[in-house]
């Protein structure tokens, strides 16, 4: 054989990459791409699939397509922490060497924040937020498609790597000097920098996209504090986004010069400064965490006044609230690392601000148990999981408050203790979240709910689970166990909690397979919801049927209250929201397009080309970038019109025309 | 859709519906201005990255010299690409604008003050 050919297999397929269970999962993968395609084929869904998901710019897909993505990543991600927490079960295991310990949880903590929480957000702020508002779309359909499709790609591009090429192994914030070329020579660590960057490219623009949407197209009357939480909420998340995301965008680009063009922003030698990275890092990634909790924070204000059939209390503190800590999280970065000795004025101001966030924080929570005080609580699957919620958030608010004492930290830091913190907050608060607003707004992505009593079981043994995996770990801090232990050794009197932990993550490795049971059950065996109103909702969205048609709203409502829903039922006056034939009129909607999938397929292949420093393929995936951007600025054909008949029909037989 | 009157996008509750179907405000001549923006900013990047890559001036002159550059390239950001001139829709770019330049000069203020102590350690 060749010898660039023998260069070219070794570079693709280093030994980290050939261990036994990493070939079984791409043969598994393999297997599992070639059925899916066998069967498109067979039933000629190709065509379909193209028309209908690839090339739509409608947010009510691209939301659902956003969401079966994170449910995707949730698992990957999962696998990866069931790896980590098989290999800490007994001391001195060997499941795993310590490389591929490392990439698992470099893999883990990248996949769930970045490919997993972020992307389920977008899902639900594109299924509900523009119903919410009413509106027909978002401020910018195409720009829609096209976030999505690079956190696809980028997505894809980050998984790859563990088959080809080799995983990134510095962990999810990914410090040099240890993520530079001298001592992190492979390929994954250009996968983490990439992968990142072109997904983080889809976040900006959703940021903006969603900002626009919030500020410009409010039915009239909607005045901003009119609007539903989640949508202040999704404002606020946005502005965060449109804020942090350029500080990572700076640090992964720096990193990336270091390592294939030669520079030394970062290195050791040359005069580099690796804790500008740490500084830069944390600008973006303490609004970061806060980005990931806002859209919980605005779930739990819906679903807690439609359970309890209460408004919720207190709108304007808890919008002041949310203002507060938006504001509040950019000024405390520093938290994540006083240890790095910028001194005691430095150190005193950002422990003190750290601590300020807990009174607004604390005040959301006060608000929601207040609305929930003298209602009649009913315990649907999404109440479940805000009822879960308080418990946990406030233990992991209180590790917080902990943790932001300067001088105590000193110990925590690196320790299991903060692993047992943010998994309280991020799990306890964000994913709670995400999947509430999954059963809660479920009916109206799909038509039909999610089996309750399975819900109700995904729910026990999430719930159980978590805390089995998580409380000792706040005490294997306290007795000293750091951070990203391959393993260690035994008579420390770790094993124990250790133990009890995988046990809890196995637990909550059960709760999801349940959750996803469900999902595929109620598939085949689905409850109709043909009111458009499962729950007795109190905001816009269930004044539509379920699901919505393509242009949401055939008149655009007139607003005059907070829950202008439920205001509308209890003045009987439901009707308002049907049509009489002489009021349709056209609509315009958005045109599908191809654009923004060849766009980040342009991406990709040029990201693989840095990756991999093979300059042409570069070139190649940027001239594709280009050319995508220039067919789409110099398309005019963008739209269509949905003529009257057409709509008069739909609506029809939706059952919403007067006769 | 419903045909909305376009006079005062500006006005609070006036919602301006998806923009691709806005009428088209495109002006059709050359875009001179753009191009120049376009390689004037590339130029003031071109222009720092010497002065930094050859260390062409003592330190305390190449940060003056840098942060002066960096606003001037801001300047053009906002002025060229940013429509930060155009009438509509100012309602809401002050506010946004406003909290921009705090948020960035925060973040660069801060900063400075935490990497001040590497002068202590190296
Ligand atoms: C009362 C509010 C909170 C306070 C006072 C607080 C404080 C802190 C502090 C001081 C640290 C650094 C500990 C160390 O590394 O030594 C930390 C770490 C962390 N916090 Fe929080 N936090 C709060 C809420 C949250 C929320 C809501 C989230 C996410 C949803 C979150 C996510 C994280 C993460 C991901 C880390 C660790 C990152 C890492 O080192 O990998 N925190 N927190
Ligand atoms: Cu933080």
């Amino acid at each position: 054989m060749r010898p660039w050919f023998i260069h070219l297999i070794k570079l693709l397929f280093p030994p980290q990459v050939l261990l036994p269970d990493i070939v079984g999962i791409d043969i598994g993968l393999t297997l599992s791409a070639l059925a899916i395609a066998l069967y498109l084929t067979k039933a000629r869904r190709w065509g379909w699939l193209w028309r209908e998901w690839l090339t739509t710019v409608d947010h009510k897909r691209i939301g659902i397509m956003y969401i079966i993505a994170a449910l995707i990543m949730l698992f990957r991600g999962g696998v990866d922490a069931l790896m980590i927490r098989s290999q800490l079960i007994v001391p001195e295991a060997h499941f795993m060497g310590a490389q591929q310990y490392d990439e698992v949880f470099t893999t883990h903590g990248t996949v769930m924040i970045f490919f997993m929480a972020m992307p389920f957000f977008f899902g639900l702020f594109n299924v509900a937020v523009p119903l919410m508002i009413g509106a027909r779309d978002v401020a910018f359909p195409r720009l829609n498609a096209i976030s999505f499709w690079l956190f696809a790609f980028g997505a894809a591009l980050f998984n790859i790597s563990f088959s080809i090429g080799g995983s990134p192994s510095a962990g999810w914030f990914s410090y040099p000097p240890y993520s530079e070329l001298q001592f992190n020579p492979g390929v994954g660590e250009n996968y983490y920098l990439l992968a990142l960057q072109v997904s983080g490219i889809g976040s900006i623009a959703t940021g903006i996209n969603f900002l626009v949407t919030i500020l410009k197209l409010r039915a009239p009357g909607m005045t901003l504090m009119k609007m539903p939480l989640f949508v202040w909420s999704a404002l606020v998340t946005s502005t965060l986004i449109l804020f942090a995301f350029p500080p990572l965008t700076v640090a992964l680009g720096l990193t990336m010069l270091d390592r294939l063009f030669g520079a030394s922003f970062f290195t050791l030698a040359h005069e580099g400064m690796p804790m500008m990275y740490a500084n830069l890092f944390w600008i973006f990634g303490h609004p970061e965490v806060y980005i990931l909790i806002m859209p919980a924070f605005g779930i739990f204000s819906e679903v807690v006044p439609t359970f309890s059939r209460k408004p919720l209390f207190g709108y304007e503190a808890m919008v002041i609230s949310l203002l507060a800590i938006t504001f509040l999280s950019y000024g405390v970065w520093v938290h994540h690392f006083f240890e790095m000795g910028a001194g005691p004025g430095v150190n005193v101001f950002f422990g003190l601000s750290t601590m300020l966030i807990a009174i607004p924080t604390g005040v959301k929570m006060f608000n929601w148990l207040f609305t929930m005080w003298g209602g009649r609580i009913r315990l649907s699957v999404p109440m479940l999981w805000q009822l879960g919620f308080i418990p946990t958030f406030v233990v992991g608010g209180a590790s917080g408050v902990m943790l932001a004492a300067v001088a105590a930290d000193y110990q925590y830091h690196n320790s299991y203790f903060v692993i047992a913190h943010f998994h309280n907050v991020i799990v306890g608060g964000t994913v709670f979240g995400l999947l509430s607003g999954m059963y809660y707004w479920w009916p109206k992505m799909f038509g039909w709910k999610l089996n309750e009593r399975q819900g109700r079981w995904a729910f026990a043994f999430f719930f159980t689970g978590f805390w089995l995996t998580f409380m000792p770990q706040y005490f294997l801090g306290l007795e000293g166990m750091t951070r990203r232990m391959a393993s260690y050794p035994p008579g420390l009197g770790w094993g124990g909690l250790n133990a009890m932990s995988t046990i809890g993550a196995f637990i909550m490795g059960v709760g999801f397979a349940i959750l996803v049971y469900n999902i595929a059950w109620s598939r085949m065996h689905p409850e109709w919801d043909t009111t458009g109103d499962p729950w007795d909702g109190r905001t816009l969205e269930w004044s539509l049927p379920s699901p919505a048609p393509a242009y949401n709203f055939a008149r655009i409502p007139e607003v005059h209250e907070r829950d202008a829903w439920w205001a509308m039922k209890q003045r009987g006056e439901t009707d308002a929201v049907k049509l009489s034939p002489d009021q349709v009129e056209p609509i315009h909607v958005p045109k599908n397009t191809p654009m923004p999938i060849c766009l980040a397929v342009s991406f990709f292949v040029g990201s693989i080309g840095m990756v991999f420093a093979w300059h042409w393929m570069a070139i190649l995936g940027g001239l594709g970038v280009v050319a995508a951007l220039a067919y789409g600025s110099l398309e005019d054909d963008t739209d269509r019109e949905l003529d009257p008949t057409t709509v008069l029909n739909t609506e029809k037989r939706l059952g919403r025309v007067h006769p | 859709m419903q045909e909305k009157k376009h006079e005062d996008p500006t006005l609070p509750g006036e919602s301006v519906e998806i923009p691709l179907l806005a009428p088209h405000l495109s002006t059709p001549h050359f875009p001179a201005r753009q191009i120049a923006g376009y390689v004037a900013s590339l130029i003031l990047t071109g222009i720092a990255f010497f002065l930094v890559a050859r260390h062409a001036l003592p330190l305390s002159w190449l940060l003056a010299v840098v942060l002066i550059l960096a606003f001037l390239q801001a300047a053009i950001q906002l002025g060229v690409f940013m429509h930060l001139r155009e009438g509509r829709g100012t309602t809401w770019h002050l506010p946004i604008i406003g909290l921009g330049l705090f948020v960035g000069l925060g973040i660069v203020g801060f900063s400075i003050w935490i990497m001040l102590f590497k002068s202590g350690v190296s």
